[in-house]
């Protein structure tokens, strides 16, 4: 009332009569209802912001949802985050987020947050958690030997926590066995690049989604998946082509060009016919290929029986969009080609990404801008894993089998060789299996949730009934995996923590401490150096200079001497956060005082060369340094290449959304290290990490999916990515009253009307779907998006993977949720 | 900047610092001000003027100049730019720091076409600040005002009552009820950003650049009949929505809402449940006891107080439908364009009449006269006040008549399927006779009423179940849904409701077969069932009565 009667007499003395006090009291324009909307500007170049959440202060961090790893500026108040906007400053996003970066605050604040450490469902001191996992992990150690531990890491988590994992579940606890969810995602790249490339080296840069003639995406759907990837496509002002190659009618396969709507998993013997018709459209860049590739003789001859007729019999594609496909290739100068999960999860994905690598290098599109064979990752950190995350190899992207790597990586760390386990891990199903037969009887589960994400999720979960000791460490102890933890660690999240994550294109970025932890949650990075002092004296010593993340970040600095992704260039946190991240490699100029080759005394120069600097050639970012053997057609214009002599691709001129003021700091940090150009890629020399510094050609002949449709199960299932609003398992979207607004409730099922017709379902029915592992019960969805006979499912909800099959990549082990055989069912009643 | 375990002796000697002390309080300290200091204390650069969050340029998606006379903002969305992020829902809830669950922007999605070329678009709304808004007409207190110089459609917070009538008025779902705030909030389109030349919230937000604001002349928007923003959109010609949706793809004919044909169960809206109820079941008995007295016969006071009571105790229920009572004085300022505004004035005169009939009919009593001898009224004078009890019940009458057609008239002005005219009608003033006759019956003998109100309840029954027969069966018909609902989703209550009505019967025919107690007895279980009948009727006319909304939600 006080502040009613304080608004008319505001209002009076502001209108300068009583009429209007008197107005107000009949129209009432303002008052405290009114206030609380109120927007005033914020500063620190915000425009306008709700005054009550007006910040005092702004600093900016990396996203944690997905790889794209987009820029945020956190608002803060006393130092706490209250608000969040897109980073217009940051290279990636360029001030834009999608509906989970802008809500990247509020699964900090459920109600179901972790607050003190559980056992057996009752909360405990830190102090008894921590001997509790030390006595009872020790106890399965000694009985069955290293290998009847396990742990599941994430690709969640900031790079510094899973170095720091990695070394003290391997090197302390002496575990032999360690993968991480990254499995389910990147594995399959990962693999791919190492054997094509010679090093898991995604070769892109967003700007080449801006620079390309033609975007060839295969089993990709960005505009759901990577939206922020998308804006960037959407900038591209050369008119681009956009192949999409997916079963289904995306959003994505919906705004581009061409929509090669083949049968699932079609898309190896697709992309062999590709290559074999591009060979006789003479669309070969045979210099490249003599230059800097080996075994392109054998694929030639091998793809020459993938002839357009049985590829489109095999794909359901006809001929004739078969030629324009190529084509399209063919006749166009920059053409990138880009994969995600629908080539990652496949029974012979390993083959299909290098099927596309292939086409990259056999038509020379790779290490110029607007090319490349690229890799879109899943994960915020799903890079960093790769590098750092101890399981497949040894830390730091080093190979545990070379004594010289054992030998370099002990020196960096101080410990004793003898600490490095020799063999390599085994992979996740193969853990699972294990657990399932007893081998594995304790497992610790780090920021995943298996119980519903991974494959055949209800073996998976008749599994981890059967262990001694299944520890959690989590945001939530509600996860479906969390609640059937024996022993469950509360976990800081995003934004209640410092570390750096590595996005999709090389970018090492921060993620800074604004928000306190609830109750006595821990970041993984304390809980690690909580549980490596009370695990040993020795593990207690052996970690005692792994104090914070940026101390770690020091280490694995040391780590990437003379490795392919060298980042001994980068100061330190503070110099990442003013940069806008720091694209790897980054090594530090020769004779400086960082790291010198005497870390690292097998001489780097040869990777570095691979790990070409040269920047991008847009207004307003650092000019390229020159270099031999570039074949650019930014410098060295080639015929083939359509834009020839023209000027650069100018981002300055032709983007509406440039920056024209670039809110870099003014102040000036003591001593600044000089700027590394914006935006980078790989291979502009031609030169790759295997030893000969050539790409290999690398192939198989196709194999049958593993489980075809049938009588009895005549409609294939795929599954995939629901919405833009909802992350993986839901457990931190699900958190934010925003997001579940935007995206169905309740588990739904896409079918085509024609089949639904004929199964006498209507639109929003309730229907079962049933597979040879179970039956669940879904919405029905009718659409025309997915093809007759098909049938699609988001795999946000828990009850999807109680459907798939858990078959695997022979190379990548990765699993193939993307297509299983299933019956649909109306339901009675 | 980690906080250091203190020193031996610092300690205070009995609390032991261990390192699960240390790493907690490291926890709790925030430090990304003073590390990452580039950012702090810098204020202004890029703000107000550069026209957007860190000083893009959002000059292709806004106007160069303020709308002039005659000429108002308008979004303008490219749907051939939108992918379905949604990013541009999340803005708005984030940039205008809305409550948790509550955002200004909606998104949902249109699907059609065949195998090869299937269509799928996701649609962007938000209110579309429409030329004729039909939540200002609405409004009753005039919470709503259409800007001059703008053309945006303004919530003004503080005047807002919280009826909700705009909610059920609003042909495409855009003011949404706040519980917590007990008012109706909605998009004002960044009005403030628009004064300062910074794009609006969403429109800063969007990845592609989809949503732009435009300026178009009021008289310009004239939809025609029929016409629609994009399919399953409610009927452009009502509201005249501002709004437009530019796309270069080829809708199909066969498009429609992601979600046609879910279902939805609406609010149930308990106080006006009871108000309907109650007010038509007192304008029930004041009708017949008006009829009565034009009879010639005599009328209890009993009855007349009664019916009084009634109305007054519907008005009393109606309140607690308001989210902020107070401001309901103001009614007035919608007299103009709202039926709630009429209403409210018809029941106010509804009351008054009602009181001056139990003041005379007070007059008639022993108590009445005696209170009037002792406060010294001439004693001729009472015999005549009395008289006019007739008269007075007959205005009362009347006017009660006139009210229970406002109440049609708030809902058929909805323009829901559920609620047009006939059944809203039929409805309504079927239940005043209904209940108005019942309710004699259940009070005297005279068992003629209670045939009458047996035989209108079963006409009214009849009556219902032809058209929602007609609904179920008929796919096109326009409340189709509702039909669907009220079978699929309400049939406890409709079973219910079937249940009473043959209750009903039975009680009304044992009352009329039987005499003295036992038919009263009969007769009052009669009046019971049709009350609770009604009640339950107007739950489904609550629940049942799918609103339209704007896109088809996201898929489920």
């Amino acid at each position: 009332m006080n502040l009613k009667l304080k608004t008319a007499i505001k209002t009076a003395i502001r209108g300068g009569t009583k009429a209007k006090a008197l107005q107000n009291l009949v129209r009432q324009h303002e008052g405290p209802l009114t206030t609380r909307l109120v927007r005033e500007p914020g500063a620190f170049g915000l425009g306008q912001v709700p005054s009550r959440l007006k910040p005092d202060a702004v600093t900016t961090s990396v996203c944690g949802f997905c790889a794209t790893g987009c820029g945020l500026k956190l608002h803060l108040r006393d130092g706490q985050a209250v608000n969040l906007s897109a980073d217009p400053a940051y290279p990636v996003n360029l001030g834009m987020a999608c509906p989970k970066g802008w809500e990247a605050l509020t699964p900090l604040d459920a109600d179901d947050r972790g607050r003190a450490p559980m056992l057996d469902g009752k909360p405990v001191a830190w102090q008894t958690a921590a001997g509790t996992f030390a006595a009872r992990m020790r106890h399965i150690l000694d009985a069955h030997g290293p290998e009847s531990v396990a742990v599941l890491s994430t690709g969640q988590i900031v790079t510094e926590e899973m170095a720091f994992l990695g070394a003290f579940a391997k090197f302390g606890m002496g575990l032999h066995h360690m993968d991480s969810n990254t499995r389910q995602c990147m594995a399959t790249a990962a693999v791919a690049y190492k054997q094509s490339f010679g090093f898991d080296a995604p070769p892109f840069t967003y700007a080449d989604f801006e620079e390309s003639d033609v975007l060839v995406f295969v089993g990709s759907n960005p505009c759901i998946a990577h939206p922020i990837m998308w804006q960037r496509v959407m900038m591209n002002r050369r008119n681009p082509k956009i192949i999409v190659v997916d079963p289904r009618r995306t959003e994505t396969a919906q705004a581009a060009t061409h929509h090669c709507a083949i049968k699932p998993k079609s898309d190896l013997i697709l992309l062999y016919g590709l290559a074999q018709l591009l060979i006789e459209k003479g669309a070969v860049k045979r210099d490249f290929i003599d230059a800097h590739t080996s075994g392109y003789d054998d694929f030639a001859a091998f793809v020459s029986e993938f002839t357009a007729a049985r590829v489109s019999r095999d794909t359901g594609l006809s001929e004739k969009q078969l030629h324009e496909t190529a084509e399209l290739i063919a006749n166009h100068g920059r053409v990138s080609f880009w994969w995600t999960m629908g080539v990652n999860q496949g029974h012979e994905s390993t083959r299909t990404a290098q099927a596309i690598i292939n086409l990259a290098l056999m038509t020379g599109n790779i290490g110029r801008p607007g090319t490349g064979a690229n890799s879109i990752t899943g994960q915020c950190n799903a890079m960093g894993s790769r590098l750092f995350g101890n399981a497949t190899s040894l830390l730091g992207g080093h190979d545990a089998n070379k004594p010289a790597d054992r030998a370099k990586v002990a020196g960096i760390l101080g410990i004793p060789e003898g600490r490095i386990p020799p063999a390599s891990t085994v992979t996740y199903d193969q853990i699972i299996e294990r657990v399932a037969d007893g081998r594995i009887k304790g497992l610790w589960i780090l920021a995943t949730n298996p119980s519903h994400s991974w494959i055949d999720s209800e073996a998976c979960n008749r599994a981890l009934e059967k262990l001694d000791f299944l520890v959690v460490q989590d945001m939530y102890p509600t996860t479906d995996t969390a609640r059937r933890a024996h022993l469950y660690l509360p976990a800081a999240g995003w934004g209640e923590k410092d570390g750096t994550f590595i996005n999709a294109e090389r970018r090492i970025g921060v993620v800074k401490k604004v928000r306190r932890a609830p109750g006595e949650a821990l970041s993984d990075f304390n809980i690690l150096r909580l549980l490596a002092q009370s695990w040993s004296p020795e593990t207690a010593a052996m970690f005692r200079d792994w104090t914070s993340p940026e101390a770690v970040f020091g280490i694995l600095k040391q780590l990437s001497a003379g490795q392919p992704f060298d980042f001994t260039g980068i100061d330190d946190y503070n110099m990442l956060s003013r940069e806008g991240g720091i694209q790897w490699p980054w090594p530090a100029p020769p004779g400086s005082t960082a790291f010198n080759s005497t870390s690292n005394p097998a001489a780097p120069a040869s990777a570095l060369d691979c790990g070409d600097l040269s920047p991008l050639s847009p207004a307003g970012l650092v000019p390229r340094p020159p270099s031999q053997g570039d074949p650019s057609p930014t410098r060295t214009p080639t015929a083939d290449s359509p834009d020839g002599g023209k000027p650069p691709f100018s981002k300055a001129v032709t983007s509406p959304r440039t920056p024209n003021d670039f809110p870099g700091p003014t102040e000036a940090t003591a001593e600044p290290t000089p700027s590394p150009p914006r935006e980078r890629r790989l291979f502009t020399s031609g030169r790759f990490f295997h030893p000969d510094g050539r790409a290999r050609f690398l192939f198989e002949a196709p194999r049958l999916q593993p489980e075809p449709t049938d009588g009895q199960y005549p409609i294939c299932l795929l599954t995939g990515r629901g919405t833009s609003a909802q992350w993986h398992t839901n457990t931190r979207t699900g958190k934010s009253a925003v997001l579940r607004k935007l995206h169905p409730q309740n588990c739904l099922v896409e079918i085509h009307p024609m089949d639904a017709a004929v199964l006498k379902i209507r639109n929003q029915d309730r229907v079962l779907i049933t597979s040879r592992r179970a039956t669940v019960e879904a919405t029905a969805v009718l659409t025309p998006c997915v093809q007759p006979g098909q049938c699609f499912m988001p795999m946000h909800y828990e009850e999807v993977n109680h459907l798939t099959l858990a078959a695997f990549d022979p190379h990548s082990r990765q699993p193939s949720y993307k297509a299983c055989a299933v019956r649909i069912s109306g339901k009675k009643g | 900047m980690s906080i250091r375990p203190p020193e031996p002796e610092a300690a205070a000697p009995s609390a032991e610092w261990t390192l699960v002390d240390q790493l907690l309080a490291e926890q709790g300290t925030l430090t990304a001000v003073e590390r990452f200091s580039q950012w702090h204390g810098r204020g202004g650069a890029g703000a107000a003027g550069a026209g957007g969050i860190g000083g893009y340029s959002y000059s292709h998606l806004m106007p160069a100049a303020p709308p002039g006379p005659g000429e108002q903002y308008r979004f303008e969305v490219n749907l051939d730019a939108c992918t379905g992020c949604k990013a541009c829902v999340s803005a708005c809830h984030s940039l205008n720091g809305l409550d948790d669950d509550e955002a200004w922007r909606d998104v949902g999605s249109v699907i059609g076409g065949r195998r090869g070329n299937a269509y799928q678009q996701t649609v962007t709304t938000a209110c579309h600040h429409c030329a004729d808004p039909a939540c200002a007409s609405g409004c009753p207190v005039a919470a709503y005002e259409k800007e001059a110089d703008t053309g945006i459609v303004r919530h003004l917070d503080d005047q807002c009552i919280g009826c909700g009538y705009c909610v059920l008025k609003c042909p495409y779902d855009v003011p949404k009820y706040s519980k917590r705030l007990g008012i109706v909030r909605k998009c004002d389109m960044c009005a403030g950003r628009l004064r300062e030349g910074e794009a609006p919230a969403c429109v800063q937000a969007c990845p592609t650049g989809a949503i732009a604001i435009r300026i178009v002349r009021i008289d310009d928007i004239q939809p025609d009949i029929g016409s629609r923003l994009v399919p399953g959109a409610f009927d452009s010609s009502y509201t005249r929505p501002a709004t437009l949706y530019r796309t270069t793809r080829p809708i199909p004919a066969d498009a429609r809402p992601a979600d046609a044909g879910a279902l939805r169960v609406e609010h149930a809206h308990w106080p006006l449940i009871g108000m309907l109820t109650l007010t038509q079941l007192s304008v029930g008995l004041f009708a017949v006891l008006a009829t009565l007295t034009g009879l010639g016969k005599p009328v209890p006071s009993a009855a007349v107080f009664a019916a009084t009571g009634v109305l007054m105790a519907g008005l009393a229920v109606s309140v607690l439908h308001l989210g902020r009572p107070l401001g309901a004085w103001r009614f007035f300022l919608g007299l103009k364009t709202s039926w709630m505004s009429r209403e409210i004035l018809a029941f106010n005169a509804l009351a008054g009449c009602a009181t001056l009939s139990s003041a005379l009919a007070f007059l008639g009593t022993d108590y009445g006269s005696r209170l009037a001898s002792g406060l010294g009224v001439e004693s001729g004078l009472l015999p005549k006040m009395a008289a006019c009890l007739p008269a007075a019940l007959a205005l009362t009458a009347l006017v009660g008549l006139a009210s229970v057609f406002t109440s049609v008239m708030i809902y058929v002005d909805t323009r829901r399927p559920y609620w047009n005219a006939a059944l809203t009608t039929v409805r309504f003033f079927g239940t005043v006779p209904l209940l108005g006759t019942g309710a004699l019956a259940a009070a005297g003998p005279d068992k003629i009423w209670l045939g009458l109100s047996m035989a209108i309840l079963t006409g009214l029954y009849g009556w219902m179940q032809a058209k929602f027969r007609r609904a179920w069966d008929d796919d096109d018909s326009p409340w189709n849904a509702s039909a669907r609902v009220i079978k699929l989703r309400l049939r406890g209550v409709a079973d219910t409701g079937e249940v009473l009505f043959l209750a009903a019967l039975i009680c009304g025919f044992c009352s009329l077969i039987s005499s003295g107690p036992a038919s009263a007895v009969w007769a009052a279980l009669y009046l019971l069932s049709i009350l609770t009948g009604q009640v339950l009727d107007r739950v489904i006319f609550f629940t049942a009565a799918m609103g339209p909304r704007m896109t088809g939600g996201c898929k489920s």
